[in-house]
């Protein structure tokens, strides 16, 4: 019942094919408590669930004792993958070895199916120490950016063995003359390093209009065997841009790129719904199963079970 | 090391507007010398975009965010403009190190410390902050097993009345002297808890 990842010199990884799951957040505990039928799996962003004292703190990560009850109790019922926010794979003034030492850590407890990771630098150096911006900046589509990122993430495919997975990025400015498209890019990195895509159709959406580009050329140039996981979401027109909020159901728009890329993603192991806790309120229990149910439908009609176990 | 400088200078221009305005005003000059030819250009193409803008507004959200959830009671004292005032100075002072809101919560609460000693005056700000700083200290203590459990804050003014007034949203008014101490504990269910004193020694 899985999908066949192959690494090229290297084991080959099972993806599981999961289905429809949904981004955790502490104010949807009582959906995800009282609805598990709406949704196959969850996606955990699991540097909620520690304090990260720093690098070159011993010990460096705290866990939240309450939140990994909450954690284990929640991966008694559906499988978990991990979706972090604390790499920044693409930081030139250092790699984080320590956070791929934590995954590691959590993957030897809960044998995760896949991880993942977004594909920027959010951390810089500044003076003598560093910034966090807290938001995920591009990296140039360059060779250079290809050389900094593909032994990092080939180190993380080798450390654990599981498809680790690096999500497409949304960004506000473009960096002029890059050598590369941004879907070429993509499908350099997967090929050199034996990592992952996870597509965020929304970010692709967001990048889309904001830039007046072309989506459906970009996934036209993107190799789709590479994606493991696809994110869903919903945004907002905010000071001139459209942005990745997470704040509501998925615009038409986004549905549209979904109906497109699905049947043509051999590898796929889920489509993911993200939704930040603090807009659950405005968008309500009855809209969110909508969501999901739709999601769910796609996901039956697109990528049929006897498409399951096989290989491309 | 290009793109270490590269990367610093584009991270700079989102959280550093003094900066981001002297590169406008002396171009390339204000830029690191280790940059290349084409990073240079890069940096000088996406100084006037108005998508810098936008994540900027997503870099202070990130970081307003933190300070908002964590210090109700210091932002309803503080009220918008003196607050943004001070978010402003903080902001300026102490670059974002972590995604952790307990720690740079405590920071500006530090900052707002600071700034009482060296002559800001604001009625009731010691006590609230010092409160609030307590409370994320507490907050720590539930997960990291070094930071001490127990936490005492001296009040001068009734704290009961104070803190009624700041949550209903209201500037405070008429609170009346009470010399007394909070104590905050982190029971062994990992929840903290605080209790009031009449008492002002530090073994309460």
């Amino acid at each position: 019942m899985s999908a066949q990842v192959v690494i090229e010199g290297n084991q080959p990884l099972f993806a599981p094919r999961l289905g429809v799951g949904l981004l955790y957040q502490e104010e949807l505990r009582p959906f995800i408590e009282c609805q598990k039928s709406s949704f196959d799996f969850l996606e955990v962003i699991p540097d909620l669930f520690w304090t990260d004292l720093g690098p070159d703190q011993s010990p460096r990560y705290i866990e939240n004792r309450q939140a990994m009850e909450i954690l284990r109790q929640l991966q008694a019922d559906v499988p978990i993958v991990l979706h972090s926010i604390g790499l920044s794979i693409g930081s030139a003034h250092r790699f984080d070895r320590e956070h791929v030492s934590q995954i590691a850590r959590w993957y030897e407890r809960m044998k995760f199916p896949w991880h993942s990771d977004h594909l920027a630098f959010i951390v810089a150096a500044h003076g003598a120490g560093e910034v966090n911006v807290g938001v995920t900046l591009p990296l140039p589509y360059d060779e250079e950016s290809l050389d900094l990122l593909v032994p990092r993430a080939s180190e993380i495919g080798s450390r654990i063995p599981r498809p680790f997975l690096l999500e497409n990025n949304v960004y506000f400015f473009k960096y002029p003359d890059q050598e590369l498209t941004e879907a070429t890019f993509l499908n350099q990195l997967c090929e050199r390093s034996g990592c992952y895509l996870l597509l965020d159709l929304h970010n692709l959406y967001t990048n889309s209009r904001n830039h007046a580009a072309d989506s459906y050329a970009f996934l036209d140039e993107l190799n789709l065997a590479n994606v493991v996981e696809i994110h869903i979401a919903g945004g907002m027109q905010h000071d001139g841009f459209y942005q990745d909020a997470h704040s509501g159901i998925s615009p038409d728009g986004v549905w549209e790129l979904l109906e497109w890329v699905l049947p043509r993603c051999p590898n796929l192991g889920g489509v993911v719904f993200e939704l930040l806790g603090s807009w659950y309120v405005d968008v309500g229990e009855d809209r969110l199963i909508a969501q999901l149910s739709r999601m769910k439908d796609m996901w039956l009609r697109y990528q049929p079970a006897s498409q399951q176990g096989s290989r491309l | 090391m290009t793109q270490r400088a590269f990367q610093a200078a584009v991270a700079r221009l989102v959280v550093d507007p003094a900066f981001r305005d002297r590169v406008r005003a002396i171009g390339a000059a204000a830029l690191d010398g280790e940059l290349t030819s084409i990073e240079q250009q890069r940096v000088m193409s996406i100084v006037d975009e108005k998508g810098l803008d936008a994540t900027r507004t997503l870099h202070k959200s990130f970081r307003l965010t933190k300070l908002y959830s964590t210090l109700p009671l210091t932002r309803q004292l503080l009220r918008p403009n003196r607050l943004a005032k001070e978010i402003g100075s903080f902001w300026e002072a102490t670059p974002s190190d972590s995604h952790y809101f307990v720690d740079e919560s405590i920071a500006f609460c530090d900052f707002l410390r600071k700034r009482l000693r060296s002559g800001l005056r604001i009625k009731h700000l010691e006590e609230i902050v010092t409160y609030e700083r307590a409370n994320l200290n507490l907050r720590r203590a539930r997960i990291e097993p070094e930071v001490p459990k127990r936490e005492i804050v001296r009040f001068r003014y009734d704290p009961i009345i104070l803190f009624e007034q700041l949550v209903k949203g209201k500037h405070p008014r008429a609170v009346p002297e009470r010399t007394c101490t909070m104590i905050g504990r982190v029971n062994k269910e990992g929840k903290v808890h605080w209790r009031l004193s009449e008492k002002v020694s530090d073994k309460v």
